[in-house]
């Protein structure tokens, strides 16, 4: 004799959907992709928007003043770190240190390295002047013990090396002393240095490197400018270009619009990507709904004739497709997350825009509401069949098809 | 136990009506078996869907322990089935994805479920004679095993009335007469039956039946006794004389 079962409404929802695998595949595969795109358009751009942040924060500047011709090339040092070198006269520095509202102003010298022996391309060296600076001189003050001495470097946290390594550039040993928090900018891939350090490696590099450095006597490649309180960033911008000719200054507001065009030109494409998916799959679950009308008419009417109610039969069907939705929905979020985890960089690059894993909670809340997404997708499309079988005269559908 | 009071139900097909059941009048009294003979298309079935509140009527009262069941929510109704009635249909409406037991198990889930439902299942497949296909598919049954958990399952619930559609309208003559001696041995036991069917044979097995023509009873009633008649003889013979 069998062992009574413990039959209850779960069993009858997980043997109905375990009936008709390739059909629940498919309907699953559909909210997939639906909670995937959702999912990923909503992590990418606030791991840009977060990454985004965090550098502008690193930045510490209300104003990024770089030579005219050069004004693409300072936005993409900072967003991307991609190594550049420029420069204009110092002399430029010391005008905009004197215009009305600057607080402070620190120099840098962007310096393009070669292979160097930490990395497989070039890597962008920021040196800076230690008594003017504020950007890493804010990070040194969190890290209290810390300082920046001779042939130290602070380096990016993309730059894989460990604080006591030494690294070589230009045939100069420089020594790593700290590595700064991921900003998923242009300063994850920076090395920072002192100007004097700078300027000894550029006077050995004849000696020691493969080619020569040559670093302008006098010159800058841009000045970061802090402004007074209460003081406009933007009027204090004009001034500094129509004080001294031949500079361009990059607001972070500029920054961010700049990458918030990219970010919405990806973030409409995501989007794009997202609705295109829901409008071909809502009408695919669509069909497959009334299939299910179709061929369930005559099962959901033995079930009022054994005495189910209305309330029992929408019950059913409406747990049946949420549960469609929601293996879906995390199937869809759980390989679309381990894509971008695992191919961050490859897309990052693809899509030319700074990132940082967001948090934690972000990302539950992201995918939560992208499970939400199919889930309501999912009530939607349970809509048709529940209305047909709400509607339709159980005992004319149970013998409907009986000859 | 049932009261039928001028019951018709009309359906409209483009510009004409045609009357399924016109006026039927029918009382159905506990520990009855209640034969409606007819041919098909006569509105048999239709008469059994507004029974069990499954088809409403167009006029007319059906009254269930004296409660006219038009004036019950969808809730009460369900509920009336689940409880009071127990169905068995022309085909086994069996749920393919359903093991038997969990098919004879189904309407327990528009009850209250008891632990003691799942050993009075078994009790029910032992009864019928089919507990040894307990954890088989229904399509590896055969068409009388199919019908006999059908009966399980209508039984589950302990209904005062068993309504039965053509129960044995697809089954050979040997295994129509095994159904139908599962029928009285239940009748015997105090279950009241309500059944409709095509075939005349089955008329001595009700202790009143009725004959159906274009959706009226006509006729009186016929009372019968088939304590000591061998029906299978009879059923062989009826069958081979119209053969």
């Amino acid at each position: 004799m069998s062992k009574p079962p413990d039959f209850h409404f779960f069993r009858l929802v997980a043997r109905n959907l375990g009936n008709r695998p390739y059909r629940n595949i498919a309907t699953i595969f559909a909210f997939a992709i639906i909670a995937a795109t959702f999912f990923s358009s909503q992590y990418l751009m606030s791991g840009a928007q977060q990454s985004l942040d965090a550098g502008i924060s690193r930045m510490g500047a209300d104003i990024l003043v770089v030579p005219e011709d050069y004004a693409g090339a300072g936005q993409t040092v900072i967003l991307a770190g991609t190594p550049t070198s420029f420069f204009f006269e110092d002399s430029g520095f010391e005008k905009i240190s004197r215009i009305p509202g600057v607080a402070k102003a620190s120099p840098q010298i962007y310096i393009a390295t070669l292979f160097a022996s930490c990395c497989a391309a070039p890597v962008q060296m920021i040196a800076i002047d230690p008594k003017r600076d504020f950007t890493i001189a804010a990070w040194l003050k969190e890290n209290p013990g810390l300082r920046l001495g001779k042939d130290d470097i602070i380096i990016g946290s993309a730059i894989i090396q460990n604080v006591g390594n030494d690294l070589l550039f230009y045939g100069h040993t420089f020594h790593v002393v700290g590595v700064l928090k991921q900003t998923g900018m242009g300063v994850d891939n920076a090395v920072f240095t002192r100007f004097e350090d700078a300027y000894v490696m550029a006077e050995e590099s004849g000696q020691k490197a493969v080619k020569k450095l040559i670093i302008p006597e006098g010159k800058v490649s841009a000045v970061l400018v802090k402004v007074n309180p209460g003081t406009s960033p933007a009027a204090v911008a004009s001034e500094i270009m129509a004080q001294v000719p031949g500079t361009k200054t990059i607001l972070p507001n500029g920054l961010l619009n700049a990458v918030s065009g990219q970010l919405s030109a990806i973030t409409r494409i995501l989007y794009g990507a997202s609705l295109a998916v829901t409008i071909v799959s809502v009408p695919l679950l669509g069909v497959i709904s009334a299939m299910v009308a179709h061929e369930r008419r005559k099962e959901v009417s033995i079930l009022r004739a054994l005495g189910a109610t209305k309330a029992f039969v929408v019950r059913l069907l409406l747990v049946e497709s949420f549960s469609l939705a929601i293996m879906g929905g995390c199937i869809g979020i759980g390989v679309s997350a381990t894509i971008l985890v695992l191919y961050q960089d490859f897309i990052m690059h693809l899509l030319k825009i700074p990132f940082i894993i967001p948090s934690l909670t972000t990302i539950l809340v992201q995918g939560g509401s992208a499970l939400l997404l199919s889930i309501v997708v999912g009530g939607v499309s349970a809509l048709y069949p529940v209305i047909i079988f709400i509607r339709s005269e159980p005992y004319e559908s149970i013998r409907g098809g009986e000859s | 136990m049932i009261n039928v009071d001028g019951l018709t139900k009309t359906f409209r097909m483009d510009n004409y009506e045609i009357s399924a059941v016109d006026d039927v009048q029918l009382n159905v009294q506990p520990g009855e078996f209640i034969l409606i003979f007819g041919r098909s298309g006569c509105g048999k079935s239709t008469l059994l869907g507004m029974l069990a509140g499954l088809i409403r009527p167009t006029k007319g009262v059906v009254r269930v322990h004296g409660v006219d069941i038009a004036h019950l929510s969808d809730d009460d109704v369900s509920g009336l089935r689940a409880k009071e009635i127990g169905f068995v249909f022309q085909f086994s409406g069996l749920l393919s994805t359903l093991t038997v037991l969990e098919n004879v198990l189904l309407p327990t889930l528009f009850c209250t479920y008891s632990p003691s439902s799942g050993l009075r299942a078994l009790e029910l497949l032992e009864k019928v004679g089919v507990l040894d296909r307990a954890d088989a598919y229904p399509h590896t049954l055969s068409s009388g095993e199919m019908k006999r958990v059908a009966i399980a399952r209508a039984l589950i619930n302990g209904p005062a009335l068993l309504i039965a559609d053509e129960p044995t309208g697809d089954l050979d003559v040997d295994t129509e007469f095994e159904i139908m001696e599962l029928f009285r041995q239940l009748n015997h036991e105090g279950t009241t039956i309500v059944m409709v069917t095509h075939n005349p044979d089955l008329i001595p097995y009700g202790t009143q039946s009725y004959s159906m023509e274009r959706g009226k009873i006509v006729g009186k009633p016929k009372t019968s006794s088939c304590e000591n008649l061998d029906l299978k003889s009879v059923s062989h013979l009826t069958t081979r004389d119209l053969t």
